[in-house]
């Protein structure tokens, strides 16, 4: 997992064109530092808004990968644990220099707007009880809910169309799973660790069966 | 008393079996809920501050801390979610070899769509501990027909929300 394995990926033919990014050498620490706090202040609007600001930065303005490049190493933090743009920001940090370039844009990203998040939080603690905050936090409660099933529904979508695309078993599957993992963390006190990866476990089954099957059939 | 090693363990535990932003918030809410060292309540306070605060909304969970441990719980949410994504190093060798492979994408597959059922059962849980009431539905839903235009940002959302809850008293 180094950066020379980077590299021979990179240059191992039949693979992605060798991007020219590559060739530039990678900017000194502070700029690196720099532009990153940059981003991590500029990212007001949530997760969309950081991607966008990633995006400019890294491919568009300063060419440290390409479109190929950034929309692999998006795929891969998928599936890393964690919040998914600390991932991304890992990924190009290494790419730039190693453990520091990783090092630098964790810190870079995270500092300003964790230590916004945690001001915020605390004038909130401070004027809590206050009776005026009380009953806004009435209205803000129900609201978040609304944001947050929007928020679902988000996540839900762009899985549902791509299995209504692999046929009607496909998105069977899918909605039982979806239905299974509410029933169980509703019904039981199972873990939902568990649950998780109980049910990432057999959507891994039907896709391995379904992509085994068609296989066969051509 | 939150106890420190124990608090910082569910943090890391909760990043690091689950992926994105909110894929920790069901484990948490069933570990912190279970502990009574949170409320509903809490996790709503916290996703709220989170949407208006910059970065990755992930952050939510740094607010979430404050709330429940002050500058301590802060920073200690702090280490702990910043570790688990470090593994992405070690994936992205494995993924070069086999990320093409049908059982890792129905993995990920899968994985999203617990998150986003069990999301639907926290979020219950959230209204019923805030009421039933039609006042609140219509908070909701009026913030979701808000949302999805993808025009109004979510602090004027919230904002409206506030002023709202404030005109009712």
């Amino acid at each position: 997992m180094s950066r020379a394995t980077d590299r021979e990926f990179a240059e191992a033919p039949g693979s992605a064109p060798i991007p020219e990014t590559h060739v530039q050498p990678p900017p000194s620490a502070w700029r690196q530092l720099w532009i990153w706090l940059n981003i991590g202040l500029q990212s007001f609007g949530g997760g969309a808004a950081t991607l966008y600001l990633i995006r400019r930065e890294a491919v568009e303005r300063r060419g440290w990968l390409s479109d190929q490049e950034y929309a692999r190493y998006w795929g891969i933090c998928q599936i890393a644990p964690g919040i998914n743009i600390l991932g991304l920001v890992i990924l190009i940090g290494w790419q730039l220099s190693g453990a520091a370039g990783a090092a630098l844009a964790l810190a870079g990203l995270l500092l300003p707007s964790a230590a916004i998040t945690i001001m915020l939080t605390a004038v909130y603690s401070q004027i809590e009880q206050v009776p005026l905050v009380q009953s806004a936090l009435r209205g803000v409660v129900p609201a978040t809910v609304g944001l947050g099933l929007l928020l679902a529904v988000g996540m839900l979508r762009p899985l549902m169309s791509a299995s209504r695309k692999e046929g009607r078993a496909s998105l069977a599957v899918t909605w039982a799973l979806l239905v299974g993992s509410v029933l169980m963390v509703a019904l039981t006190s199972t873990p939902v660790v568990a649950v998780l990866w109980g049910i990432g476990g057999l959507a891994a089954l039907a896709s391995w069966q379904r992509a085994v099957r068609q296989r066969r059939a051509q | 008393m939150i106890d420190a090693v124990l608090f910082f363990w569910l943090m890391f535990k909760a990043a690091l079996f689950s992926t994105s932003g909110t894929g920790n918030l069901p484990i948490l809410h069933q570990d912190l809920l279970a502990r009574g060292w949170a409320t509903d309540r809490n996790f709503a306070e916290s996703l709220a501050i989170g949407q208006i605060s910059p970065g990755p909304s992930g952050l939510w969970v740094i607010s979430l801390g404050y709330l429940l441990d002050g500058l301590r719980g802060a920073l200690l949410t702090l280490v702990a979610i910043t570790l688990p994504p470090l593994l992405v190093l070690a994936i992205n060798g494995f993924y070069r070899r086999h990320g093409d492979h049908p059982a890792l994408q129905g993995f990920v597959r899968g994985l999203s769509l617990a998150v986003s059922g069990i999301f639907f059962v926290v979020l219950a849980g959230i209204m019923k501990t805030a009421g039933w009431n039609v006042a609140n539905v219509l908070i909701a839903a009026g913030a979701i027909g808000l949302g999805a235009t993808r025009r109004v940002p979510v602090l004027l959302v919230l904002v409206l929300a506030a002023a709202v809850g404030i005109w009712l008293g």
